[in-house]
């Protein structure tokens, strides 16, 4: 052969183990000696609401005209020992960042949506920050255990209270906020030194444990007059005996919050590798309640990862009261999804303290957020009137279909084409 | 002075009682308190409130102006989230005292349990007696004075505020992320006006302070391999339980 054949060159761009990932995870790890914190929560695939289809009516029932017949959409949260409910137009709300997390204006504009849309914002760690409360129309006021400026006014200024026990993006663990986002003002609202990466009390200093709790809902109760619901906020893990839990302590509703949830800050092995996703978690909780018998009186609201009205119809399906946005309503804020929401640099001026990049928040921040929260609750109904109901509410799990064995197995719902589950089933057939 | 007996009312029935009784009473007293738990819940104004006998959990929690003066003793949580007023306690807590009080001052005359001043923000937590372990735990301000023996982790990572100790051990009870000092004078002018106030014969010059870092900032260890260490190193041991 005169000549010589050139073989190309195969490169292997990707290695099924040794991930480029991976292996900056280990070079960080090798110049740091410490484990890596990043904003955002997890990025792992989990599965979720996309893994189930709602039946539409055909002649076995009949649909509702989308766009002529009403649907009811208000949703109320909490009677069941409080005499004032939580009473939203959507039963999407928007959970809870802090200030400190987010800006001023950040926030503002979320408290601002609200009034535009009919629904609650929840004030997060850190403090009620005055802009928030006189924007918002319902405002959620967060008890945490670093109790980080809060204070008898911050529960007298609230529509609901939410004690929190854990958060999905990093259940076990608490807030981080680092040392770049705490400004003289936030480390003021906070009673903390300016400028230090900080992370937060890791449990309720006057709750050790769920007989605590018990009494400590009824302290709130007697400074509410019994007026204002109580909720209780878990992390998804061992969801049947929280929430069963959470029942006994007599709290009007829980949170459950998945491993999908957003955050500020967090260890990336916390938010990889805690906690389990929205979806198995909504459904333990669901059965959870109703095996303690108080479906009808129990607020579930659920968390982490709900995108669309899609999300919303099937959670409302699957029994949840309602759903809480966070990381949406940032995106629709303009976040970009940079995950560098720890580093106080975000460059749409949403998670950051510096008042330069604070101005680049877009000018229609509250209009759109509350424009997405409207047509998240269009797509609900247009599901749900398709689905024969009048009233969001009255979604249920018989609505819906697993679409892959791995959904099937783990909501009990059936698999598309079968009337047959492949673990407990849920409740119907 | 007005005078309740409770019999089979529930806290929030007393409270309730108590909130209307402040308005129109300098000065309350309430017999055979059962050890009710969640008495004298968010009081306000001002009224001096005796109870004659032991309380339960969460005593005086959110007080927010009145004197509460218990001759017995007290449950955990005792001024739980309080913000002024007074709490005094004849004779001993449980544990968790003044978890995140803000303001006004809780006097313990005998001893208090474990992780007194748990994320405490504000005011004057005093205890004539020994105090358990993990005291003063995350402070974020206020000053807690300990007139007897203290367990161990003392202050650990406080963020702001102060400790007054008189344990000669307190260098090895210590927690992480804090330090021990002298008492300065403002402080000790501070701490002698509140034991006149109180009537506490206690000399104020042996006292050492437990605070925070000068720079604010905490250090954690999560693994900490010892087997390298000599036996004269520092050997940090960390979360001391």
């Amino acid at each position: 052969m005169d000549k010589a054949v050139k073989i190309p060159k195969v490169t292997i761009a990707q290695h099924g183990v040794w991930t480029k990932e991976t292996r900056q995870e280990i070079n960080h790890k090798a110049v740091t000696g410490q484990h890596r914190v990043r904003g955002m929560g997890a990025i792992t695939r989990f599965p979720n609401f996309d893994d189930l289809t709602v039946l539409p009516a055909q002649l076995s029932r009949l649909s509702v005209d989308t766009y002529r017949e009403s649907c009811v959409t208000k949703t109320s949260l909490g009677s069941r020992f409080a005499s004032k409910p939580l009473e939203i137009e959507t039963p999407i709300m928007i959970s809870g960042m802090s200030y400190g997390a987010l800006g001023k204006e950040a926030k503002t504009a979320l408290a601002k949506s609200t009034q535009i849309v009919g629904t609650s914002i929840n004030n997060g760690e850190g403090g009620l920050l005055p802009e928030e409360r006189d924007n918002s129309y319902k405002q959620v006021v967060q008890i945490l255990p670093s109790r980080f400026g809060f204070s008898l006014e911050s529960i007298e200024a609230a529509d609901a209270l939410e004690i929190i026990c854990g958060i999905g993006a990093k259940p076990g663990l608490t807030g981080h906020l680092l040392g770049n986002k705490i400004t003289k003002e936030i480390a003021e609202l906070r009673q903390i030194p300016e400028g230090i990466d900080l992370y937060s009390h890791p449990r309720h200093g006057d709750i050790f444990g769920p007989d605590d709790m018990v009494l400590k809902i009824k302290e709130l109760r007697d400074i509410t007059n019994f007026e204002i619901p109580i909720f209780l906020k878990i992390a998804a893990g061992r969801v049947t005996e929280d929430v069963k839990i959470a029942v006994k302590t007599g709290a009007d509703g829980v949170v459950v919050d998945g491993c999908q949830a957003g955050t500020g800050a967090a260890p990336v092995v916390a938010s990889k590798n805690l906690g389990i996703p929205t979806l198995p978690a909504l459904v333990q909780a669901t059965r959870a309640i109703e095996d303690m018998g108080v479906k009808d009186e129990f607020s579930l609201i659920v968390s982490g990862g709900i995108r669309d009205g899609a999300d919303v119809a099937k959670a409302l399906a699957l029994g949840a009261d309602a759903v809480a946005i966070g990381t949406g309503a940032n995106i629709a804020m303009g976040c970009i999804s940079c995950q560098k929401c720890h580093e106080g640099v975000c460059p749409v001026g949403i998670c950051t303290q510096d008042p330069e990049l604070r101005e680049k928040l877009v000018d229609d921040a509250a209009q759109r957020v509350a424009n997405y929260i409207t047509a998240m609750t269009n797509e609900a109904i247009i599901i749900a009137k398709a689905a024969g109901k009048t009233k969001l509410s009255n979604l249920e799990r018989e609505d819906i279909r697993s679409m892959t064995l791995e959904a099937c197995a783990m909501t009990g719902i059936p698999l598309i084409g079968t009337n047959f589950t492949f673990t407990e089933p849920f409740g119907f057939f | 002075m007005e005078s309740l007996t409770i019999t089979d009312q529930t806290s929030v029935e007393v409270n309730q009682m108590l909130r209307r009784l402040i308005k129109e009473h300098d000065e309350l007293r309430i017999e055979n308190p059962h050890s009710i738990h969640n008495l004298g819940t968010a009081l306000k104004g001002k009224c001096k409130v005796t109870i004659n006998g032991s309380t339960g959990y969460f005593t005086g929690g959110f007080l927010a102006g009145p004197t509460l003066e218990i001759l017995g003793n007290t449950g955990w949580y005792t001024g739980d989230n309080m913000s002024d007023g007074e709490i005094i306690v004849h004779k001993s807590t449980g544990s968790n005292c003044a978890p995140s009080m803000m303001g006004g001052t809780l006097l313990v005359r005998g001893n208090s349990g474990s992780r007194l001043g748990f994320g405490m923000k504000g005011g004057d937590l005093i205890v004539c007696g020994d105090a358990g372990r993990w005291a003063g735990y995350m402070t974020l301000g206020g000053r807690i004075i300990i007139l007897g023996k203290m367990g161990p982790v003392i202050g650990e990572s406080m963020y702001k505020g102060v400790i007054h100790t008189v344990d000669p051990d307190v260098e090895s009870k210590i927690g992480n992320n804090v330090r021990v000092v002298n008492i300065t004078e403002s402080e000790k002018q501070a701490v002698t006006a509140l034991f006149e106030k109180y009537q506490i014969d206690h000399p104020v010059d042996q006292f050492k302070s437990v605070i925070p870092l000068e720079s604010g900032r905490h250090k954690y260890t999560l693994f900490n391999p010892t087997h390298r260490q000599s036996s004269d190193a520092n050997v940090n041991l960390h979360h001391k339980i």
